[in-house]
């Protein structure tokens, strides 16, 4: 009980607190200068890949607030306003797909199977469901009211636009991500074989 | 007098992630107020020293230590990083990195904030470091308003609070033009001097340390001390060369001419040392005959006219024109922040001239793209990590061959042949993350050269890397220059370089070309040095004391070191 | 990338700007309280007002704001537009029933009076909350937005990710620009308008795995900065930026307790006590 609480929380030592403000900072840069426009509200971001770096390394709590105060940031350096809904539904998305140390894909020291990018792309979808298909709906009509409907259906298509991003781009940056991080250990020189 | 306020004994430490211990057997003290500098070559141990001293090592880095080490009288193993860092300051190489305040009195004023002082306390603590390191002017800039030079003097005010007693400094020079590196030398003797502190300074430019005094050199090999003591006995001694240390340019100059060096003749120091035991030897040397190196050079293949350029408002480049012939090796040398990288940009059509044009080849490159551009002139950044994109050497390398749509066949060949030039054929199939910094940098040249570009420019290829990296990369650079005749651009602080591996300087200083000329000449033109921040190199200083002219003196010099050079390969192969 | 923050790194010389980082912070979170809980006209107009006097007291650079002011606004009425046409009947409910055709295109698409006054009080709902946001986002830095957060009593390490982000992101900026600039010399096609979006997407993969190992490779050396200099050593930190309170800090304190108080009021009386909901509409 003591070690799932210690991997949800993370270490909180100053190498945990600047990897967070890293993972948000570029956060913050990637949601409002590396993004191409969807809908009406969203936009396809690369940028829900940072909390999925931040969770393998330190956990999901980490990832969680990577990327609430990575939204924060988008919102003080673009001039869009806060939209407290949607960064929650972002903090909450990010804690699910945060949750790779559990069942084993560790990125920085090279450990990422198919079997994770299976458990990944699962967590991404049910992660989109809750965070954009339940809490920010109801969080964007409990604090401005509107027709639940179409406010559904703008976070519905946020959240597909974030499932497509985390799963199609996603899935190759872990993988080239790992292979940079895993140190073979038997390596041989190859001369070139004399013909 | 002398209280001791580091004591090692019989220390060693082995890092968690290592099988073997890194440091073994260090005993070593060093007295309240002394000024030290430790030498060694990359991975023998210092900057791990230094860390035990300020405690990273281990309540950051985990790690066991065996022996003991006492700073001001602590039992490190039983302290903490706070209780140390009351003590000790540290410095860092990474200007960028240690300057964690959005200001720069927020910076100076970051260890005061962590002790919960109020407001009303730190505010005159504060303004009195920035006072010292001379930056009062500037309390309210953003780091990006700021050189490197000036990052570095802010991170020197903010460890100078309160009572702590050592500073040490893990290399503060790399990223520094000539002048600032200097000033950063002074600023630190002077701190040493008026705060009464004990110094420890970590640095591969020995030269240019020994600028102002230092009491003791340490020289550390495979983590072990293989020379604690006088500066002057050391530099007499073969212990650098052995260790592969880089040695200053006079006593060089000294031992080639054949002088007997005892360490009783005040050899640190270039201005007051008597120099006439050694006249007769050094002006003998200074008439000796030898061949004139002659660079081989081809026709014109770019040239600059008249291009002027700015991001914003102010112009960054203005009215710059010189030309490149085929085959040269030409350096860019200036001021931190005098457009020099911008230059390169320019060169390579990533930003246009607002006024003027380039020509390659006799032909404007306006209407060339910047991939077009890209396969005659190849740009390395500084940073290799910025440019490597694929996780296998080979892949990286033929990434751009790729990406022209080649045929798979030339592709193999071209690849072949640039990790042939590069020496990484054998290693073609490594992960790019089991390589060092130094072969990442060759991943990066080789995977610029499969696309055979007459041009190559680099950008700072040297920086913050040891002697014997630096030479290897220098050395491959030179290969590759000799053998395929292709062109080289540097782009450099380093003075040591330009002389020993470049033909001609263009100089720049504020946006302009101030000089264009062969390095000799640059280097010995006061007017020149003092407007772009250069500095005169110990030979200069050398010449004038033998009464010599310095222009013929480096020149003459520089063909002999080219000449020792070529003969050590040739008796290498 | 620095002049491209809409925040300011420096604070500006205006009233708002030279306020402490806690005053603002805390009007901030009251005033969105306040827009939050209120589906009222009478409470969110005087709002509005204000939000226009405290922009136009910042002096900003209106031909940056207004681009933001455009997108959202149309996009707000887009949004508006929808629910209008998801549901013509949505006043009914808010505004106790009623159901007063203005005029009608066909059965399905009317517009009554309830649904105009409901969906204008939801835009300008929407736009102040904007201007509320832009006024802080101009007035704070984010030094004093950590003091600020502090003085609420975030714990430290978390009003730290705050600065350090801030401190670092033209840095990730920089690095992004070089990324991007090797790649183009190397042959890859970066313009948006000549390569298809799946290659695009191929390219972001290629930027963005050395952005992010540049990005996280920093971290070591930045803690160890920071360890070095004492961070984490106390259970309390002050701020070098948090200047002493002016007496329009104090003047605000008492406006932003009286809101707060306010605030309390008004939701337990109108959001949570009523069990029939119903806003405020002058023409029932
Ligand atoms: N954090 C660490 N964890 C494990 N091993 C380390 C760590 N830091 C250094 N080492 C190892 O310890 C050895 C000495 O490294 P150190 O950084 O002290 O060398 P240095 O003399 O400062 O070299 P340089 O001149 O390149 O800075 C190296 O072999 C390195 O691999
Ligand atoms: N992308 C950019 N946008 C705006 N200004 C820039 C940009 N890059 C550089 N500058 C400015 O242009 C000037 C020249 O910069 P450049 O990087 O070319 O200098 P440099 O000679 O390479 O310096 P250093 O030796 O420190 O690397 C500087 O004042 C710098 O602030
Ligand atoms: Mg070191
Ligand atoms: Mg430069």
């Amino acid at each position: 009980m003591k070690k799932v609480l210690k991997t949800l929380l993370g270490v909180w030592n100053t190498k945990t607190v600047v990897a967070i403000a890293i993972g948000a900072a570029l956060f913050g840069v990637l949601m409002n200068f590396g993004g191409i426009p969807v809908f009406t509200n969203t936009r396809l971001t690369t940028a829900m890949i940072v909390p999925v770096i931040v969770g393998s390394m330190f956990g999901p709590v980490p990832a969680f607030i990577t990327c609430f105060v990575g939204n924060t940031i988008a919102d003080l350096i673009g001039g869009w306003g806060f939209w407290f809904d949607w960064s929650v539904g972002n903090g909450v998305l990010g804690f699910i797909i945060g949750l790779l140390p559990f069942y084993g894909a560790k990125i920085n020291e090279g450990i990422f199977k198919p079997v994770h990018a299976v458990i990944y792309a699962i967590t991404c979808v049910v992660g989109n469901a809750i965070a954009f298909g339940v809490i920010t709906p109801l969080l964007t009509v409990a604090f401005y009211g509107g027709e639940l409907t179409i406010t559904f259906l703008q976070a519905f298509a946020g959240g597909l636009a974030n499932t497509a991003v985390l799963v199609i781009i996603g899935i190759p940056i872990l993988y080239a991500l790992a292979r940079r991080s895993a140190r073979s250990t038997n390596l041989v020189m190859e001369e070139e074989k004399v013909e | 007098m002398s209280t001791p306020i580091v004591e090692f004994k019989n220390f060693g430490f082995k890092y968690k992630s290592q099988t073997s211990a890194t440091l073994h057997d260090i005993n070593l003290t060093i007295n309240k107020g002394e000024k030290v500098l430790i030498l060694g070559p990359s991975g023998s141990g210092k900057s791990t020293l230094a860390n035990c001293i300020n405690g990273l090592n281990p309540f950051s880095y985990d790690g066991v230590i065996t022996g003991s080490c006492k700073i001001a009288g602590m039992e490190t193993k039983n302290a903490s990083i706070f209780a140390l860092s009351k003590v000790v300051g540290t410095v860092l190489q990474d200007s960028d990195a240690q300057f964690v305040g959005l200001s720069v009195g927020e910076d100076i004023a970051f260890a005061l904030e962590n002790q919960s002082m109020p407001r009303e306390e730190m505010l005159p603590k504060v303004e009195r470091a920035a006072g010292i390191v001379g930056m009062t002017d500037f309390m309210m800039h953003v780091p990006y308003d700021l050189s490197g030079g000036q990052k570095q003097k802010v991170a020197l005010a903010g460890v100078l609070h309160g009572d702590v007693d050592i500073l040490i400094f893990d290399e503060p020079l790399a990223s520094l033009d000539p002048r600032m590196g200097m000033t950063a030398v002074e600023l630190i003797d002077r701190i040493h001097k008026e705060q009464n502190k004990t110094v420890l300074i970590i640095e591969h430019r020995l030269e240019d340390v020994l600028h102002c005094h230092v009491d003791r050199i340490i020289l550390m090999n495979e983590g072990r001390i293989v020379y604690d003591g006088v500066p002057d006995k050391l530099l007499a001694s073969d212990l650098l060369t052995r260790y592969g240390i880089r040695e200053p340019l006079y006593i060089m100059a000294m031992k080639y001419a054949g002088c007997e060096l005892f360490p009783n003749q005040n050899l640190s120091d270039i201005q007051h040392m008597d120099i006439s035991p050694f006249e007769e030897k050094l002006k003998k040397q200074h008439m000796v005959d030898i061949e004139k190196h002659v660079p081989k050079i081809g026709e014109e293949i770019l040239k600059v006219e008249n291009v002027t350029f700015a991001y914003g408002k102010n112009p960054v480049l203005k009215d710059i024109s010189f030309t490149i012939r085929r085959g040269e090796k030409v350096a860019f040398v200036g001021k931190n922040g005098a457009g020099k990288s911008t230059m390169a940009k320019l060169i390579c059509g990533i930003v246009r001239p607002r006024e003027g044009r380039v020509l390659m080849n006799g032909s404007d490159y306006m209407n060339l793209s910047i991939k077009e551009i890209g396969e005659r002139i190849g740009y390395v950044m500084q940073n290799p990590n910025q440019m490597l994109v694929k996780d296998i050497i080979k892949d990286e390398v033929e990434l751009a061959m790729l990406l022209r749509g080649k045929s798979r066949k030339e592709i193999d060949e071209a690849v072949k042949e640039a990790l042939k030039m590069c020496g990484l054929y054998p290693m073609r199939n490594w992960p790019i993350s089991a390589v060092s910094y130094g072969q990442k940098k060759r991943v990066t040249i080789a995977s610029i050269l499969v696309l055979q570009p007459e041009i190559i420019i680099l950008d700072e290829p040297t920086a913050g890397q040891d002697f014997r990296h630096y030479t290897e990369i220098m050395e491959f650079l030179d290969e590759l220059n000799r053998e395929y005749g292709i062109t080289i651009v540097f782009i450099t602080h380093d003075m040591h370089l330009a002389i020993q591996y470049t033909d001609r300087a263009v100089v720049f200083s504020e946006g302009e070309v101030v000089a264009d000329d062969s390095v000799f000449k640059v280097l010995s033109n006061d007017q020149v040095i003092e407007r772009a921040n250069l500095k005169q190199t110990s030979l200069y200083t050398l010449a004038m004391r033998l009464g010599l002219d310095p222009e013929a003196y480096i020149e003459h010099f520089i063909n002999y070191e080219r000449m020792m050079r070529a003969h050590g390969k040739q008796a290498a192969d | 990338m620095e002049n491209r923050l809409l925040i300011n790194l420096i604070p500006g010389e205006t009233f708002l700007h030279k306020l402490t980082g806690k005053t603002k912070v805390r009007t901030f979170i009251i005033l969105l309280v306040f827009i939050i809980m209120s589906f009222d006209m009478r409470l969110i107009l005087p709002l509005f007002i204000l939000g226009i006097i405290g922009l136009r007291s910042l002096e900003p650079n209106w031909k940056t704001i207004k681009y933001f002011f455009i997108v959202i606004g149309a996009v707000n009425l887009l949004n508006i537009v929808l629910f209008w046409l998801a549901d013509p009947d949505i006043g009914a409910y808010w505004c106790g029933g009623g159901h007063t055709v203005l005029f009608s295109l066909s059965g399905r698409f009317y517009l009554t009076a309830e649904t105009l006054w409901y969906l204008s009080v939801r835009y300008i709902k929407m736009i102040t909350s904007f201007m509320v946001s832009l006024v802080f986002i101009l007035s704070i830095t984010p030094s004093e937005m950590a003091a600020g957060l502090y003085s609420i009593k975030v714990p430290y390490k978390i009003c730290t990710i705050f600065s350090i982000a801030f401190r670092y992101i033209p840095d990730i900026g920089r690095d992004f620009n070089n990324i991007k600039v090797s790649l183009q010399t190397r042959g890859v096609e970066l313009d948006p308008k000549k390569v298809s979006l799946k290659s695009r997407l191929k390219q972001n993969v290629l930027i963005l795995v050395p952005l992010i190992i540049t990005s996280f490779d920093r971290v070591g050396n930045i803690s160890n900065a920071m360890d070095l200099r004492g961070y984490g050593r106390g259970k309390t930190r002050t701020y070098y930026s948090e200047h002493e309170e002016l007496k329009a800090d104090k003047v605000f304190k008492v406006i932003y307790t009286i809101l707060l108080l306010f605030c309390v009021y008004w939701i337990i009386t109108q959001n949570i006590m009523p069990q029939t909901f119903k806003m405020w509409y002058p023409f029932a």
